[in-house]
């Protein structure tokens, strides 16, 4: 069978490292070379630190950070319900059942200068390591970042470090300015001063649909990171699909990294 | 030495080295972690249910988790059968010796015509026929009523040579009733049974989690009750029986063969544990071992015996 190598794993982790961010948030430093040295940015794993007759499904997270050398990565994430309230229990030694890489990752165009980067709460996230590599190839980053509030940035840091310019958007005001996300990336596209190979974007879809209305008007290429609940994560329940103009595509498969204008955003 | 018992089974004329085996719609030849070896050691494999044309499925969020089990409103979305018989269908007969093909139909016509198209096809062993989708209005129409049921394995007897599987809704008053009709109107087998129809609401959104509302119920929570269904119909009816619903290890196959199955399809436990059927076959040859059967055979309907 084709591309076999290219399969997702089932392996066991160890939890290396784990803080809580504030009441809501987590950090957890996973080992599991096999999954790290094959994790691409905007990949995600599926992952369980229960048991199956406690909580059925494993539940999907982004890679954070990957270190292949050290063969771990990271991931960041809510907690919003029961399978994130038992990750946030976890110690430091615990195992922890991962399926992974799934997906598949962003693509950076060839020849890309400069990249834009916009993201809300968690979805900051899953830009991080697209950040990463971006920065590696030399390409130069515009981060566009927005939560309800200062503390809700998260990972800001690190990716203000990585990109040339940050700017910053929060619903109460309390970082950058208050009101839209897209308020500063129009700004810049309507100066038509500067020019994106490619504006990535994650977190919202609201947020994505607000970034398609401005590639209509000012035509650059994106791609789009989305969620859906999931069943498997490796594309065999149909359970996790989206609507695009090619029909229902499978987040955990064709995605869960779409070109932005094929996605057909509709509101329940 | 005696550390060699023998899994397999026959469910009339449909032979199976042992009894375990994906259910319908949970796994993917194209998709699966298992390998080549691994595939041949399940005791078949059974598709997703094909149409005979493409269909495009419910809109999404089409899964949720619910406590001890999901719910699911996929909606038999695929590519149809002439996608099937070309490009999944040879990915089947590389990876296992027993092929299942799910049906699923619009009409009695329409279920009929699809399964003459599988017909020739010498390496498919049986159909079985999805009766019971609570997604799409006509599953359901054909599970929950006796006469349209029965007309339906009657006409699919004369369509084609093949084996018949009816999998049973268990969205009704009395399975056994469903089960004696399917019989009499020729059914080979009988499984035991599809999900359950529910709904989740969200209280925040206040909409239904499910984008197409309502949805099947499988996982851990229903097993007890499907547990009682295989062991009422057992009693009931002379062909073998498939036991499907919220087996997660050997133990939970095991209460199936106990109350009166022959064979056992796990279905949801492979999205969190995709090694879980290997270790199901695993988990009952150490049983029979440890209780000094020599076969399966042995235990199947054990049940009815001990108690009187
Ligand atoms: C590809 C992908 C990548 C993801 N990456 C991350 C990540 O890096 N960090 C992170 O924190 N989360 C991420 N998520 C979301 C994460 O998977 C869910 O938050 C998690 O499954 C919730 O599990 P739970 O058992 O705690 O909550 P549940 O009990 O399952 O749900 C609790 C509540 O949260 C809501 N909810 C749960 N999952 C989602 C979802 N996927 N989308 C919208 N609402 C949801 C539900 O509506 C429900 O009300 C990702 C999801 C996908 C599909
Ligand atoms: C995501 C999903 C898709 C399913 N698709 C089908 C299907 O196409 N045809 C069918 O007969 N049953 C389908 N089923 C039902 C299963 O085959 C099985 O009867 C049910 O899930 C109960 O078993 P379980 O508790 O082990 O999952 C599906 C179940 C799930 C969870
Ligand atoms: S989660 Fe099963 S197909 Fe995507």
């Amino acid at each position: 069978m084709e591309a076999y190598e290219n399969k997702p794993l089932l392996v066991k982790g160890k939890i290396r490292k784990h803080k809580l961010i504030s009441n809501n948030y987590g950090e957890m430093v996973i080992e599991a070379p096999q999954i790290a040295k094959r994790a691409k940015p905007g990949q995600f794993v599926m992952l369980s630190r229960w048991q199956i007759k406690n909580l059925l499904l494993k539940r999907p997270f982004s890679f954070y950070q990957i270190n292949p050398q050290e063969g771990r990565f990271t991931i960041l994430y809510k907690i919003v319900g029961k399978g994130t309230e038992i990750l946030s229990n976890s110690k430091i030694g615990d195992e922890i059942e991962l399926i992974g890489p799934c997906g598949n990752g962003f693509l950076l165009p060839k020849e890309a200068n400069r990249i834009a980067l916009v993201a809300r709460g968690i979805g900051i996230a899953t830009l991080l390591p697209l950040a990463q590599e971006a920065s590696n190839r030399g390409i130069e980053i515009y981060s566009f970042l927005s939560a309800r509030e200062k503390s809700l940035l998260l990972g800001r840091d690190s990716l203000e470090s990585l990109s040339f310019h940050t700017f910053y958007t929060t619903d109460d005001g309390s970082k950058g300015r208050k009101g839209k996300v897209t308020y500063f990336l129009e700004e810049l596209l309507k100066e038509n001063k500067v020019n994106f190979e490619a504006v990535y974007t994650c977190g919202s879809k609201r947020l994505a649909q607000h970034i398609q209305e401005l590639q209509q008007k000012f035509h650059f290429f994106s791609y789009v990171s989305l969620e859906e609940r999931m069943g498997c994560g490796i594309g065999a329940c149909k359970g996790c699909v989206i609507r695009t103009c090619h029909g229902y595509q499978r987040v955990c498969k064709e995605g869960p990294v779409f070109p932005l204008e094929e996605v057909m955003f509709y509101e329940r | 030495m005696k550390d060699k018992v023998d899994l397999s089974v026959n469910l009339g004329s449909l032979h199976l080295k042992n009894p375990v085996m994906p259910a319908s719609g949970t796994f993917d030849i194209r998709d699966t972690l298992l390998n080549m070896r691994e595939l041949n050691s399940l005791g078949a494999i059974i598709t997703k249910s094909i149409a005979s044309r493409r269909r495009e499925g419910n809109p999404g969020p089409r899964v949720w988790e619910t406590d001890g089990g999901m719910i699911n409103a996929v909606g038999v979305p695929g590519e149809g059968v002439e996608y099937f018989k070309e490009h999944i269908l040879p990915l089947l007969e590389e990876a296992n010796d027993t092929i299942i093909v799910s049906m699923v139909g619009d009409s009695i016509v329409d279920f009929c015509a699809l399964a003459k198209k599988l017909d020739n096809f010498e390496k498919i062993s049986a159909l079985e026929i999805n009766l019971s989708c609570p997604n799409l209005n006509n599953g359901l129409y054909f599970g929950v009523n006796k006469d349209v049921l029965g007309d339906l394995i009657y006409q699919l007897k004369k369509s084609t040579q093949k084996i018949i599987i009816a999998k049973l809704s268990p969205n009704v008053t009395d399975i056994t009733e469903m089960a004696l009709t399917a019989q009499e109107a020729g059914a080979d087998i009988l499984t035991i049974a599809n999900t359950f129809l529910g709904m989740a609401i969200d209280p925040e959104k206040q909409i239904p989690r499910l984008g197409n509302k309502v949805g099947g119920i499988s996982g851990p929570a229903i097993r007890p009750i499907i547990v009682r269904m295989i062991w009422e119909t057992s009693q009931k009816v002379k062909i073998p029986l498939i036991g499907v619903g919220g087996i997660t290890c050997a133990q939970d196959a095991l209460e199936m063969f106990l109350a009166g199955a022959s064979a056992v399809q796990i279905g949801c436990a492979n999205f969190s544990n995709p090694y879980v059927m290997l270790e199901v076959i695993q988990g009952i040859k150490e049983y029979l071992l440890r209780k000094k059967y020599s076969s399966l055979l042995d235990i199947i309907g054990l049940v009815h015996k001990n108690h009187f």
